[in-house]
């Protein structure tokens, strides 16, 4: 039992992980999280259908960390106005590191469930099918929400890089 | 947006990530090429994507790590404890005592040699017993009989100096 608990850990701290760290913008939170997904995933490990463990950690993940938003007090998502203000500057010339770190503070500004359906589909790289499952969505919707998320994306990356 | 805004931003997705067939493909790019904005459109995804490249799946912190290995060691109590349901915790309860009860059911013939190991056992037992009690009788007589004669005689004698004190006063 532990040997296998041990072995999801391996292949999902990372992604758990990120998509904490992009969901919350904090660090310390993102472990916390993360941990609260992982406890949890060892408790229900025998009711879990193998085949469903990173699907289903994944939205648990996902889903204490927007339980972990709604209670802060100061609840930036509250005022979110996606993410114009936040970052700004003319990228043109930008180095890849540069354009990084603006991707990720764009991505993180993005509201839900855009934020999380980029990191699982463009950052994670989890196929369509399982971002559905992770975000209980269907293809149609997920594929909608998508490309509506990367064409804000695409937008505020046009406004910076001219 | 408007329907065909919609549809053309699947097209561009779907191109991105090679899920647009060829054929629709080709058209896609043979209408941008009369379409400007839509020529903008899929450079832009295409730039999009290029800066998605830059971005990966972040290593989890050591700390984290750390802490998600040592998971099956602090909840392996709590696991057990919920594993072990009341009825289970009564049954493990239980079959020890039934055991036990049965011992004592159980009737007891002893032969004459167990008899017999019984009774000199019980008569040493008894000496011994009768031995502590004599012993313990003359401790109690000393010790008692000791604390009497003091009560008794230190009295008297603390009388009598108080006395030949009062007498010595009464002359002087």
């Amino acid at each position: 039992m532990s040997r296998r608990y041990r072995q999801w850990v391996k292949d999902y701290q990372d992604h758990a992980w990120t998509l904490a760290r992009y969901i919350l913008k904090d660090a310390q939170e993102a472990e916390d999280a993360t941990q609260d997904a992982f406890v949890k995933l060892w408790h229900n490990q025998d009711n879990i259908d193998p085949e469903r463990i990173k699907p289903w950690l994944m939205k648990v993940t996902r889903n204490g960390c927007l339980d972990r938003l709604r209670r802060r007090r100061d609840n930036v998502e509250l005022n979110e106005t996606h993410m114009a203000g936040e970052v700004s500057g003319p990228m043109q010339g930008a180095s890849a590191t540069e354009l990084g770190v603006w991707l990720r503070r764009a991505i993180e500004g993005l509201k839900e469930p855009y934020r999380s359906l980029v990191v699982l589909r463009d950052v994670n790289q989890h196929s369509y099918e399982e971002v559905a499952g992770m975000l209980e969505l269907s293809l149609a919707q997920v594929k909608v929400y998508l490309h509506r998320a990367r064409k804000e994306l695409r937008e505020q990356l046009a406004e910076v890089r001219p | 947006m408007n329907r065909t805004d919609e549809k053309t931003e699947q097209q561009i997705n779907a191109l991105l990530d090679g899920e647009l067939s060829p054929v629709d493909a080709e058209e896609l790019k043979a209408t941008a090429t009369d379409d400007r904005d839509l020529a903008r459109a899929i450079i832009e995804a295409y730039q999009l994507q290029q800066a998605m490249d830059t971005i990966h799946v972040e290593r989890a912190p050591a700390s984290l790590r750390k802490r998600l290995r040592a998971i099956p060691r602090e909840h392996k109590t709590a696991l057990w404890s919920k594993s072990l349901q009341p009825h289970w915790a009564m049954a493990l309860v239980a079959v020890p005592l039934v055991i036990i009860a049965i011992g004592l059911m159980r009737p007891v013939t002893p032969s004459a040699s167990e008899i017999a190991q019984a009774r000199q056992d019980l008569a040493i037992a008894f000496a011994y017993l009768d031995k502590a009690g004599q012993f313990t009788g003359r401790e109690i007589e000393l010790t008692v009989g000791e604390t009497m004669v003091d009560a008794v005689a230190g009295h008297m004698i603390r009388n009598i100096k108080l006395k030949q004190h009062h007498s010595k006063e009464k002359k002087a």
